[in-house]
């Protein structure tokens, strides 16, 4: 409970100098060059992530995916009123090859 | 020249607000005859009229504070809690669409198989393209803290960069959303599963949209040198939003991708 308080504590106390609008960042001296750590945080964390995630998405995609068998449930593929586009029967994001229609896929 | 005894702006008349109500009730109305009377006509001029008076309103903004220098510290004050007021209402659209999530999934009926996710939904993968997208929202989250303290250094090139950046990292989250969308085996049409899944999704990806636009009008006015180091509060009403949309994409990581898995 004492933890919660010292945290909630340190987290205001953090918040606060970065809401005020941009005064902090040029009068404290601990704060000036506060766009160098951001820049720093970028280029040595952010950029990479991304390169990870992107690179573990590239490697997952080489695996196949089995496509499920079509089993008509009825609370999946309900038509009950019909899209006010094309035939009305298939989705904004249809993809004939993942998606099935009520009456089972296309190809 | 002005002749006022208080630091407040008294804005001069305009039919924005009232065309913008205009605009409201044909896209509203135009929504209606389109899902009902297969007519789209009336919601594309709803949409249309919807966007000439943003760009008109939100255009005076600009020529009042940046040009004709009536955003006081006090005005701005204002323009700071009305931000602050919307984004907490947004907070609150999302909030229903959580709950509907939680409502359905905590106890699933006998329809969906009594289990979550139902019965012949796979649901995606948390660990691929989703993943993905939580690095792309957190590392733009990094880019536009960049943009501002760059802004309130008067780095001018460091700003443009990482203002750049942020807009591309956004435009990357939404060709990642849509590439998923479609390659998604379950629709909006699959049960409540579906319907949560894209409503709360597809309003997020619409504000990420929103949010990717604010930006890139402040990346237009950056380079237009609207802003100086200690004004520039169209800046940061984009930055909160952009960092509003962050945060409900990673609850709806942590709800829906993950826990509901």
């Amino acid at each position: 409970m004492a933890a919660l308080g010292k945290v909630s504590r340190l987290l205001l106390g953090a918040a606060a100098p970065r809401s005020l609008p941009g005064r902090s960042m040029s009068a404290a001296a601990h704060e000036g060059g506060g766009a160098r750590l951001w820049k720093m945080l970028t280029f040595v964390v952010a950029l990479p992530g991304v390169a990870v995630c992107m690179l573990n998405c590239y490697l997952k995609g080489q695996q196949e995916h089995e496509r499920p068998e079509f089993i008509p449930y009825s609370h999946l593929r309900i038509r009950t009123k019909r899209f006010p586009w094309g035939d009305g029967v298939k989705t904004l994001f249809h993809n004939p090859h993942v998606n099935a229609l009520p009456t089972g896929y296309e190809d | 020249m002005a002749h006022q005894a208080h630091s407040f702006h008294m804005v001069d008349p305009s039919p924005w607000p009232l065309f913008g109500a205009i605009a409201a009730l044909l896209t509203t109305s135009g929504l209606t005859m389109w899902f009902h009377l297969n007519s789209p006509y009336l919601l594309m001029l709803g949409l249309l009229t919807t966007t000439l008076v943003m760009l008109q309103w939100w255009r005076d903004v600009v020529r009042e504070g940046t040009f004709q220098g009536h955003h006081t510290p006090m005005v701005q004050k204002g323009l700071r809690y009305g931000m602050i007021l919307f984004i907490t209402s947004e907070v609150f659209f999302f909030l229903g669409f959580f709950w509907a999530f939680f409502h359905s999934s905590l106890t699933p009926t006998p329809e969906l198989g009594g289990q979550w996710p139902p019965t012949g939904i796979k649901p995606l993968n948390p660990l691929e393209v989703p993943l993905l997208n939580t690095a792309v929202l957190l590392a733009s989250g990094i880019t536009v803290t960049w943009a501002h303290h760059s802004i309130t250094e008067a780095n001018r090139k460091q700003a443009i960069h990482a203002l750049t950046m942020t807009i591309l990292l956004g435009l990357y989250f939404t060709a990642l959303q849509t590439m998923e969308y479609h390659e998604t085996p379950f629709s909006i049409a699959d049960s409540v599963y579906g319907s949560t899944f894209f409503i709360a999704t597809g309003f997020h990806g619409l504000h990420v949209i929103i949010g990717s636009s604010f930006l890139l009008i402040c990346l237009l006015r950056l380079i237009k040198y609207h802003f100086t180091p200690n004004h520039h509060f169209g800046f940061e009403a984009a930055a909160w939003y952009w960092h509003f949309v962050d945060v409900i994409w990673l609850f709806l990581y942590m709800t829906i991708y993950w826990w509901g898995s």
